[in-house]
């Protein structure tokens, strides 16, 4: 942690060789690079399918090799997921309600949305940004120290604060995107109409 | 007879488009129904996590109070609103842990609940046995008990990975008690079990289901470092 920039430089281009495995990853991957530049040439479509099936082939094996490891690092992502949703810290809560905010200040200034996607979008923003405010008075009521997470969390009213918000949260990105999507293959369908 | 061809090829038609989606609906139903059990696992450990966090938060509160010379004692006499604060806090203490099991070869982080707590159950939590002694007590056994197998509320399935000579701690009431693996025996699950420890040292006893065995129960015996 402590290197220079030059250590940290040669550190680097001397990880490939420090052992024969790390030799041998470094192979096949420059041989996979270079067979797909090749084939940029002479577009081969045998080349093409047979580089995609060494790559998930190579990566198949890796899974199996690092299974536990795998499964280890999904469930700690998974986790990790679970607990910005069930026990956000208070940066990535206050994250959210400023996500939050920007949508509804550019639902307000933009004029070319429709009507119901504009009520929809000040529903939840509102509610949202509600939970946010009415979360912040309570930690002031209760006196709580935002900065420890079971500090905020031994409070049952300011958990379901949470949990609820977080819950409209949800709902209104997915909406976000789900409209988005709608709304691209939408237009994309005129175009070619 | 052409009109009804017609109907009858529109159904057809509109039958085979509605089976992509039928087909999708079905598949996330599957995903949903396969990955419900590792999900809800993964959930009570998150809150177990939470659960564990507040409870060293609690300690640390305790231990803060013990070094405070200036107590007020205004608050010290008896009201119907602190009897009713009183009774509120006992309903939350009902799942409060009164106590910590850790075992650090096996990740193995769980708080356990007072005897007479309702949640002291192995549906809820890590039991604590009726016949068990509290690990503040000289020479006692503190016996444990709980699921294994792959449910979220398997919270001993991993104990199978246990060797002699391996260690477990207890916190309880502020004090953390050191254990190391003595003794792993099997016994037929009869609804008892017996449990085989040397008297002269304080212990403490996990008791769980033997691993791929529906028939057998294994006991782990643990004795104070």
């Amino acid at each position: 942690m402590d290197l220079s920039i030059i250590e940290k430089l040669i550190t680097f281009i001397t990880l490939p060789f420090q052992s024969f495995l790390t030799i041998e990853i470094l192979l096949i991957f420059l041989l996979i690079l270079m067979f797909l530049i090749y084939n940029e040439k002479r577009q081969n479509k045998k080349v093409k399918y047979a580089i995609t099936a060494l790559i998930i082939f190579f990566f198949s094996l890796l899974a199996f090799y690092f299974s536990e490891d795998i499964v280890t690092v999904l469930s700690e992502i998974v986790k990790t997921i679970m607990r910005c949703f069930y026990f956000p810290n208070i940066v990535f809560y206050i994250l959210t309600a400023v996500i939050s905010l920007v949508i509804l200040i550019y639902t307000i200034l933009k004029n070319n949305l429709t009507k119901l996607n504009k009520i929809i979008t000040y529903v939840l923003t509102i509610i949202h940004l509600y939970l946010f405010t009415n979360f912040i008075s309570l930690a002031i009521i209760n006196n709580t120290s935002l900065t420890n997470i079971a500090n905020i969390y031994q409070h049952d009213n300011m958990f379901i604060i949470v949990l609820f918000s977080q819950i409209i949260f949800i709902i209104l990105i997915l909406y976000k995107v789900i409209y988005h999507f709608c709304y691209i293959r939408h237009s994309k369908l005129k175009n070619t109409k | 007879m052409w009109l009804k061809d017609q109907i009858m090829q529109r159904k057809s038609k509109n039958i085979k488009s509605q089976l992509p989606k039928v087909g999708f609906f079905f598949l996330i139903i599957g995903i949903i129904v396969f990955f419900s059990t590792p999900l809800l696992k993964l959930r009570g450990e998150v809150f177990e996590e939470m659960r564990l966090a507040i409870f060293q938060l609690n300690i640390n509160k305790n231990n803060d109070k013990t070094t405070i010379s200036d107590i007020n004692t205004e608050n010290l006499e008896v009201t119907p609103e602190n009897t009713n604060k009183a009774e509120e806090n006992d309903k939350k203490a009902n799942y409060s842990y009164i106590g910590e099991l850790s075992i650090p070869k096996i990740k193995l982080r769980r708080g356990f609940v007072a005897k007479e707590s309702r949640y002291n159950n192995i549906e809820y939590n890590v039991t604590v046995a009726k016949e068990a002694d509290y690990p503040d007590v000289p020479l006692g056994n503190f016996i444990l008990m709980a699921h294994s197998g792959n449910a979220y509320i398997s919270f001993f399935d991993k104990l199978y990975k246990l060797q002699i000579g391996d260690e477990a701690s207890v916190s309880y009431n502020a004090i953390i008690y050191n254990y190391r693996l003595t003794n792993i025996y099997n016994q037929a699950k009869t609804g008892t079990v017996a449990i085989y420890r040397n008297p002269n040292v304080k212990t403490l006893t996990l008791i769980t289901c033997t691993h791929n065995d529906d028939y057998n129960q294994t006991i782990y015996i643990f004795e104070e470092i």
